[in-house]
This record gives C-alpha cells, structure tokens and sequence, in this order.
C-alpha cells in the first residue's frame, strides 16, 4: 500500500488531510458532508415517529393478541403475522404505490413513516407480548388475590416489571428499525441511503459515498445503543 | 362463615377437588395437613377464585363467592392470601409492597396509607424497613412483609398456602410467630401447612386431605393424637 | 462533542485509508495487463445491464430470459466475434463501480454516452441515438418544454441523463422538486398516482412504455431534447481489447444488416 507519503509525514496529522483532500472521494465527501447530514436527519426523522406509530400498535396488538375476545385476538394475530412474515420492502412499495393513494393523499415521507411504523408495531407486539408473559404468575396472583382488577395489576404490576425486561430487546428493533429505513429510498425519500445513492451515481465513488454513509449510519445505531445501554443502567439500579 | 358445598375441581381430566364440604366459623383457625397433590393448595385458591370450580358453592359471610356475578374484586379484598413463594412486588418497596392495594383500590391517601403500613410492618418486625426493596430480604423477612401486604387491605379471612414451606428452617419460626399473634387476635385464619408443631399448637381444627377428599377433621388432639381413618393414621406415622 | 467529533474524523480517516488502497489496486490493474497484442483472446464476454428499462432491456414474462434491443444488439456482436455472451442483471448505478472492480466485461444498458462518464470509463462507438422527452399524465395541459418544468414535482431514474436534467431544472428554479428512484418504472408509477408532474427520460423507453403500458393515462408532451445524446457500451478504462471487439463487432452487425433487422424488430 503506497500511501505517498513518508513515515515522518506520519506524524503531522495535518499533512494527511493534506493529502486526503487531493483525493477525489474525499473532496466528494467533504463537499456533500451537508447532504448526508440532512440525509441523516431525516433517517432519524423516519425513524423516530416510526418509533412511536410501532410503539403504539405494538402495545395495542400486545394487548389484543392476549385477549380473550376471539375477534380481537384475531386481528391482532393477523397484524402481527403479515407485518413480520412479508418483506419491508414489498410492503414499502405496497403501501405507497398501492394502498395508501386509494385512503389519502400522502407525501412519500409519510408512507414511508406509515410503512416502517406498521412494520415495527408487529415486532413490538411480539416484544411486549414475550416481555409480559416473561414477568412470573405469581405477580398476577399476588395482585388479583389483594383484589386489584385485571387491569389495575396489568398497570401497576406487571407492565412496569415487564417494561424492564422488553427494554433491551426493543432498542435492538429500533436498531434493526433505523437501518430498515435504508429501504424507503427506494420511493424516493431523501434519506441517507438515497443521498448516497445520488451522490454515487454521479460521482462513482463506491467506497467514498458508502463509506460516509455507512459511518452516519454507525453513529446513530451506536448513539442508540448508548441510549438502551443507559437506560438499561438506571432501570437497574432503580 | 366460610361454608363450602360440595366442591368439584378438575385441571382437564384430572380430578383435583371431588367433594368437598365444610364449615369454618369466624375466629376459627383451621390447618389444612395432607400429602403433596391431594389438592390442599387448589382448595385454598378456589376459595378466592384464583381457580375457578367446576361444581359446588362456597359462601363468606353469607354471600355466595361463587356466583358468577359475584364482585370478586370487592370479595378478594376481604381475604388476604399468602403464598408459599411470597411473591412480593420487586419493583416496589416493602411499604409500597404494603400500600399499594389500599391506595389504588380504597383510594385511601398516602399519608393514611403509609400509616398503616408502618404499623403493620413493625407488628411483622420490620418497622426499619420500609424503604427496602424485597430483593434485599429474607426468606423470612419477605414473608413477613407478605403478611402485611395482605392485613392492610383489612381482610376478614386470611388464607396462607404454606408460609414457611420454602424457606430456611431458621427462619420459620419468626414467621410463625408472627401468625401465631394473628391468630390470638382473633383473625379467621385456613393454614395449608407442613408445620404440625403449628398446627397442634395454634390450630382450633385440623383438615386431613388426601386424593381430593376431605378425610378427616378435628380439633388438633383429636387428629394428632387419636387419628380414626388409616390414610390419616399413615400419613402422621411418616410426617410425625 | 469534541470526542464525538473525533470519532467522527477516525472513522472517516478509517475508510479513506481503505478507499486510498482501493484506489490504488484500481488504477494498477490495467497496468498489469499484457498489451492486446493478439487479436482477439477474449472467448466470453461478461456483460451487465439494468434490465429494467424497455424496450432495450427487459425480462422476458414468459420465459425469463432477458429481451430488448441491447440484448439483441450484444447477442449479435457476440456471434459476428465469435465469442460467447453472459448477461448479468444489477442496477443501473451498479454498471460501472462493476466495470472499475472488474466484475463485469462491459455494459449494455441504454447508456448515454457522458463527459463525466467517459473520465471513468472508455466507451465504444454509439450504437443508438436517443434523447430525452418529457411525459405527463393524460391530462395535464400546459407542460411542453423544459421551462415549463419549473416549479413542478419531477420524477426520473437515478444516475440517468433525465435526472440530471430535472436537477438542471431545480438549480435554475428551487420550488422545482426532484423525485428519483431505482427503476424508471417507479417514476412512471409515481406519475400515475399524481405524485408528479412529469417524467423525465429517455425518449425510446418512454415510448415505449406510453405504447404498452399506459397509453390512455400517460402521454409525451414537446420535442425531444438533448438529441446529442448516444448510447455506448462502456469498459473498463484502458481496456482497448475488450473495446476493439465492441466496436468491430458492431460495425459488422451494421455492415451486414443484423442491427437494421434489430432496429425494425423492436422501434417499427
Ligand atoms: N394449574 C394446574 N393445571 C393442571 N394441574 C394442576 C394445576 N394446579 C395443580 N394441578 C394438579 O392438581 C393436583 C393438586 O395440586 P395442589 O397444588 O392442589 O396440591 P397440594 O396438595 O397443594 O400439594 P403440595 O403439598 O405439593 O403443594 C396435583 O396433581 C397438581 O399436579
Ligand atoms: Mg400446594
């Protein structure tokens, strides 16, 4: 590997930018660095209210997949089922170029926080589900025999114990949900991986474009998982 | 004041319970003996409906528990129960183990709440510890807090499914102990227990269960000392 | 946020170390090649194309093989040379990262010919002369020219000459808003479904699509523009052997009458 520079240029960090920035990808990079950023941006955009659209249905078909009422259980199995045993992908393109258009007339970026939204909300279900059902009998027996409803001992006993167990698993479905996003570029939203696609289709900067991007997206799984990491911390010694 | 009617309870095609009558007056102390499986544990739980029966009627102080329009919130909360693992709420503090039921189903307020509480954690011998949390106990000691979780929603019956079963000898007697004021307050009390020390000692009647069937009944010297059904006589020979 | 930043700038410099020694691997490789100095040692001809893009490439609904002017002009080229012809199918912005990576042999894939294109890699001679037109929904009024792109929502191909028009449009007019996708048939569906104004691209595959697909919800509107624009068959940059045998075997296939039956076979 012949970097063009000797050992001694080594040492001055400041002569390596130098010599990056005669690097055709490098400049690519440098000059685009506002694009990924607001790439970037919006991959958490998406990401976040997808967050919040999956975290309510999630709880929602939790709920309805452990009801007693066959037709809600129903529902809730058929959700959950759909969601996880279908591509995003296909169901990115299904949403936006089919079924959305005929409800309302959505933005791209909408469909796109509608199609992950749904998509994570079926594998939270199935996270609080494992969460709640992890969390020992005796708790609901305890509570129910001092005469609490089986909604007041869902609320004050089980979810809170439950919320701790889900809380490591549900970072990791943000982390899987934040690099799922990558796909929405396919109809046309202006994300990370459809800044890059653009970039790299004028520039040909393989590994220049994907190498940035790839780094953005590090970042923000890593910031999250510091995120989980933490919050784990303070659960625990709560 | 507990009377129960021919009680039948089946886990599919298994019999647990296959008859079971009885009458247990207020300020009784009844122990509940018996052989691992013959249903001491289901029967204790059908009585607050933590199982439901296939058969049969129980009623508390007249009103018919069993009734499927029954409140069984509001019944519940006048039997306390306590179970053998103790189950303790981990996410709470011993007092807010203890003053949750009231706050949340009497609406009664905190300060009131945590009155009472602190009084019924230093009657178990635990006023120092109110602000731990459970996995910070013992055996002993979070089957005391148990007790008082159950007393603060000032029940009239408590049912106790083996207390002392899972803990270390050491620690039995304190609990015990502490059952044995309850009972000399006059609390109506059913004791599913291994204990016969206990039994003999605090129980005004003891019920010998086998198979499902209520064997025999009678106050602690009958069955301890002149037992008249040979399971009962043979079940004492190995356990006494 | 300094540490963060650092981080930022260590992993940066990370996959700049690795992109120099790719870079580097690249620019050797041709280097190390034996000058073509034979005629004609290439047996078999690994080609690339995006073979979404009718009528020059498409998939064949009925027996999977890939169809479409291209793979009957390449097909041909390889019979004229005697060498045997593979298509690989990947996406268009993939064609020549894979020619750089040798990966593929060369391309056919409706290709313009580009000056920023021809800095990375070596085209043959134009084997088709297309150009772009603007499509709109069957009934829009009023959009006929480039001009009058301005300020509406565009949809086009990534990577392709059209997109680069529509951000041509967007440079002079920022209330102009630019909607690219993978495949040209997306950009089509977002027409359709009133999520743009107007289409940007290559005229023979709009035509196309117009003809089969939508002839009553889609329409061509105005003149075709940039008519300089030539298709070419692109290869790695200095490989002249691979590019001799394109070019050569395309002149035949126009010398006998191979590419006029093609041409017939697929625009009259
Ligand atoms: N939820 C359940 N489902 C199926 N079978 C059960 C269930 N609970 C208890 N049983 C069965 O019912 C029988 C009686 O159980 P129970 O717990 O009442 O016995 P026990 O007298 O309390 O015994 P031990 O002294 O071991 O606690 C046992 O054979 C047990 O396996
Ligand atoms: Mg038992």
């Amino acid at each position: 590997m012949n970097l063009g520079f000797t050992n001694t240029e080594w040492i001055f960090g400041t002569t390596i930018i130098d010599r990056l920035h005669e690097i055709y990808g490098f400049q690519v990079v440098v000059n685009n660095l506002p694009n990924f950023g607001m790439g970037a941006w919006l991959t958490l955009e998406i990401t976040v209210f997808s967050i919040a659209i999956g975290m309510v249905l999630g709880l929602i078909a939790a709920l309805g997949r452990m009801s007693k009422i066959k037709v809600i259980k129903s529902i809730a199995v058929a959700y959950i089922d759909f969601f996880r045993g279908t591509p995003l992908f296909v169901q990115i393109l299904l949403l936006y170029f089919g079924i959305i258009p005929l409800i309302f007339d959505a933005s791209p970026i909408q469909s796109a926080i509608i199609a992950c939204g749904l998509n994570s909300g079926a594998y939270v279900a199935e996270i609080i589900r494992a969460g709640i059902q992890a969390v020992d009998k005796g708790q609901m027996e305890a509570a129910r025999s001092l005469g609490m409803t089986h909604g007041q001992a869902m609320i004050h006993i089980i979810f809170p114990q439950a919320f701790k167990i889900v809380i490591p698993p549900l970072i990791n479905e943000f982390i899987m949900l934040l690099k799922d996003t990558s796909l929405v570029s396919a109809i046309s939203v202006g994300e990370l991986t459809h800044t890059g696609k653009m970039l790299y289709a004028s520039t040909y900067q393989a590994v220049w474009v994907w190498g940035a991007v790839c780094v953005f997206y590090f970042i923000m799984t890593k910031a999250l998982s510091i995120l989980g990491d933490w919050t784990e911390r303070r659960l625990a010694t709560e | 004041m507990i009377v129960v009617n021919n009680l039948h309870k089946s886990f599919g095609k298994l019999e647990v319970l296959k008859g079971i009558d009885c009458h247990i007056h207020q300020k009784e102390v009844v122990c509940v003996i018996g052989p691992s499986g013959s249903g001491k544990s289901t029967f204790l739980r059908c009585i607050n409906r933590l199982e439901e029966a296939q058969q049969g009627k129980i009623f508390i102080d007249g009103e018919e528990v069993t009734a499927p329009n029954a409140d069984i919130n509001r019944i519940r909360q006048e039997m306390g129960m306590v179970f053998q693992l103790f189950n303790l709420f981990p996410h709470k503090t011993t007092l807010e183990n203890v003053t949750l039921a009231p706050i949340k189903i009497k609406k009664m307020s905190k300060e009131k709440a945590d009155d009472i509480a602190i009084g019924l954690l230093r009657k178990v011998g635990l006023g120092d510890k109110d602000h731990v949390f459970p996995s910070q106990l013992s055996g002993g000691q979070k089957q005391r807090v148990a007790i008082a979780r159950a007393l603060a929603m000032q029940p009239k019956v408590m049912l106790f499914d083996e207390p002392t079963s899972s803990l270390d000898p050491e620690m039995v007697g304190e609990v015990l102990e502490v059952m044995k004021d309850l009972a000399h307050e006059g609390m109506t009390m059913i004791v599913v227990t291994h204990e016969m020390g206990f039994a003999r000692e605090v129980g005004h009647r003891v019920f010998f269960m086998d198979e499902g069937i209520l064997m025999e009944e009678g106050t602690p010297a009958q069955i301890f000392d002149n037992p008249q059904n040979p399971r009962t006589q043979s079940f004492l020979s190995k356990v006494l | 946020m300094k540490k963060f930043l650092s981080l930022l700038l260590i992993a940066m410099l990370a996959i700049g170390m690795l992109a120099v020694a790719g870079c580097g691997g690249a620019e050797e490789e041709p280097a190390q090649q034996e000058p073509a100095a034979e005629e004609n040692t290439i047996s078999k001809l690994v080609v690339g194309s995006e073979t979404a893009y009718a009528p020059f490439e498409m998939v064949d609904d009925a027996t999977g093989d890939y169809i479409g002017f291209d793979m009957d002009i390449i097909k041909a080229i390889g019979e004229a040379m005697e060498v045997e012809v593979e298509i690989r199918s990947m996406e268009f912005t993939a064609l020549i990262p894979a020619l750089q990576n040798g990966q593929i042999d060369c391309a056919i894939s409706a290709m313009s010919i580009t000056e920023e294109r021809s800095q990375v890699v070596d085209f043959s001679d134009s084997y088709f002369d297309a150009g772009l037109i603007i499509a709109v929904a069957a009934d829009t009024e009023g959009i006929e020219t480039l001009d009058d792109l301005k300020g509406k929502v565009l949809a086009a191909q990534i990577g392709t000459i059209g997109a680069d028009a529509c951000v041509a449009v967007k440079a002079e007019d920022p209330a102009t808003e630019v909607k690219t996708y993978d495949h040209v048939g997306e950009a089509f569906m977002e027409l359709q479904k009133g999520g743009a104004d107007a289409v940007v691209n290559d005229m023979p595959v709009t035509a196309y699509y117009v003809k089969t697909e939508a002839s009553d919800k889609v329409k061509m509107v105005g003149e075709v523009f940039q008519a300089d624009d030539h298709y070419g068959m692109p290869v790695q940059k200095g490989d002249a052997e691979t590019l001799t045998l394109l070019n050569e075997g395309l002149a035949k296939i126009k010398a006998d009458g191979t590419y006029d039956e093609i041409y017939a076979k697929w625009f009259e």
